[in-house]
């Protein structure tokens, strides 16, 4: 999985390109990890071919640092496969999703 | 031109309960989908592109209008969270909303419009801002009018809100009795008031009263009557010298012999009181009767799985336990407390022990690697009261003696998917993890989390 990263607003836009599953969800972590936990972030999972159960926990698991750091992360321009992944496990109640980066990185 | 359609969930929970099985946006009025209805709209508006907003699961509603080729219009669905407004909706959906105009129907709510009324020119010139509410929602326009025409003094559409079963029931007759040609009905018409679906059985000695719906698959048997201001759905057999009036069956329902529908809703083994809003279930199946496929096959395989898996945990684990459960007990070591918990079945219980062994010293470290603390808890496999892997179980709380709805596929088990995956056993995140295995697992697969399970448990 490719990780790139830019900057919109106060919003760290995280691309993420390729599959997000147990083997490149650490990558992930440790990726965000690095990161000041105040800062918020933006996911763009455009160009996600595959979430599976673990891709999933890690957004879940970013969220919640997130949220404990009063900091806010929010996801953008979800793939059909990625939505159906959110919509199968209802993961959806949990985050902020936007159809668009911009916007997202606005509010 | 677009539509976006924002409808939360607590907007049509109350459909949820009354009728089950079926999504609220699809649940038919006069046989046709409700969100056909707001699709027809749509269209009529000038609308090429329409997206269904909500905090709701809308697979099911996806699965039915898919990308809206159907209409010829594209159709794509957007999340939601509860607490967002229709501002914050708007922004979340910006890609969608920019440039052109968009019609914004929030609620759930039911347009009463007219086919043959042009529309499409009066979205165009109507200012932008809120066009019509209700306390339940609204219609709005976003951008600006491309054409200059007069506005009328009063909209050619106006609102219904759906908030109770009474109201569903009101608005079927209404369209029943005086608007069936205002609207798009599915079903074959050749004289007016009385459409009929494909595949229809009608006995000679059975009689039909217009204004009557009635819809596809439907088996109208000897002397039976279908009195006026009814609608029949799809798939539904009315036994022989039955009386329907006024009344709504839902689709895949079986009305038995002898009976008197009056003024009602049938819907499977349910019939309900528009009017009261109360609702009873009908226990003798040659009365009412939903006609569902059965799961037996799949259910029967995965419970014979689990308990070969449970089988082979027990013989591995016997020794183990019968050498240290006792020791254990004796240091005090060894907890134990008997708990009621939900079954699959509603209303029934089954009572487990849960073992806690306190983690001191080797032999409980030992025990606890060993998941000696399930034990029992496998032999519930082999009488099928559990799975082997699958939920949490959930305590019985007195205080809610009926298992959530949140909880649509619950198969209480030993071990759970969230400890397979290492996801934290408890709240929403938990639900994820057994929702995302609800669809995904099947009995192999059960086999390797059971193992991921035991793995991340000893570690």
């Amino acid at each position: 999985m490719n990780i790139s990263e830019k900057t919109i607003n106060n919003y760290t836009i995280i691309s993420l390109k390729g599959i997000l599953n147990a083997s490149s969800a650490p990558k992930l972590k440790t990726y965000i990890a690095g990161m000041p936990d105040e800062q918020s972030l933006v996911i763009d999972l455009e160009n996600v071919e595959f979430l599976d159960s673990s891709g999933l926990g890690a957004l879940v698991g970013i969220a919640r640092k997130k949220r404990t750091s009063r900091a806010v992360m929010k996801l953008a321009r979800m793939n059909e496969r990625v939505k159906k992944v959110f919509e199968i496990t209802q993961a959806y109640t949990l985050f902020d999703i936007y159809d668009d980066v911009s916007a997202a990185a606005e509010v | 031109m677009k539509t976006l359609l924002v409808i939360k969930k607590q907007e049509y929970e109350w459909l949820i309960d009354l009728l089950p099985g079926v999504h609220p946006l699809l649940v038919p009025i006069c046989n046709k989908p409700f969100i056909e209805f707001l699709v027809d709209f749509a269209i009529l508006a000038g609308s090429d592109a329409l997206r269904i907003v909500s905090d709701g699961v809308l697979g099911s509603v996806e699965h039915y209008c898919e990308n809206g080729s159907r209409w010829g219009v594209e159709i794509s669905y957007g999340s939601m969270r509860p607490a967002d407004d229709i501002y914050t909706v708007i922004e979340k959906n910006r890609r969608f909303c920019l440039e052109e105009r968009v019609i914004i129907i929030s609620g759930f709510l039911f347009i009463r419009y007219n086919k043959k009324s042009e529309y499409a020119s009066l979205f165009t010139s109507l200012p932008s801002g809120e066009l019509l509410s209700c306390p339940h929602g609204s219609i709005s326009l976003t951008g600006t009018s491309t054409t200059k025409t007069e506005t009328p003094g009063t909209l050619p559409f106006s609102l219904a809100a759906l908030d109770s079963i009474g109201k569903y029931y009101e608005l079927s007759m209404e369209i029943l009795r005086t608007g069936l040609t205002h609207y798009v009905i599915p079903g074959y018409s050749s004289e007016e008031d009385c459409y009929i679906g494909r595949n229809v059985i009608i006995q000679k000695s059975a009689e039909i009263i217009k204004p009557v719906i009635i819809g596809n698959n439907v088996q109208i048997m000897t002397n039976s009557i279908i009195d006026s201001n009814s609608v029949i759905g799809n798939n539904v057999i009315i036994d022989r010298e039955s009386f329907i009036s006024g009344s709504i069956v839902i689709g895949n329902t079986y009305i038995g012999e002898h009976l008197e529908v009056k003024n009602k809703i049938a819907a499977g083994n349910l019939l309900i009181d528009p009017e009261s809003g109360t609702s009873i279930v009908m226990e003798d199946p040659h009365l009412l009767t939903a006609m569902t496929q059965s799961r037996v096959a799949g259910a029967l395989l995965r419970r014979v799985v689990h308990a070969l898996g449970a089988t082979f945990l027990i013989l591995l684990l016997l020794l183990p336990w019968l050498l240290l459960r006792p020791i254990l007990g004796l240091q005090g070591k060894w907890k134990r407390k008997r708990e009621q918990y939900f079954t699959r079945l509603p209303g029934k219980n089954v009572t487990l022990t849960n073992t806690t062994i306190e983690c001191t010293g080797v032999l409980s470290a030992l025990a606890k690697a060993l998941s000696l603390d399930r034990f029992t808890l496998l032999f519930k496999v082999l009488s099928g009261k559990l799975a082997l892997i699958g939920n949490q179980p959930l305590p019985v709380n007195p205080a809610i003696p009926l298992l959530p709805n949140t909880h649509a596929v619950y198969r209480p088990a030993v071990f759970s998917y969230a400890e397979a995956e290492e996801w934290p056993e408890i709240g929403i995140d938990t639900e994820i993890v057994e929702h995302y295995y609800a669809v995904h697992s099947d009995p192999l697969k059960d086999i390797a989390m059971t193992q991921k399970a035991l793995f991340y448990r000893t570690h």
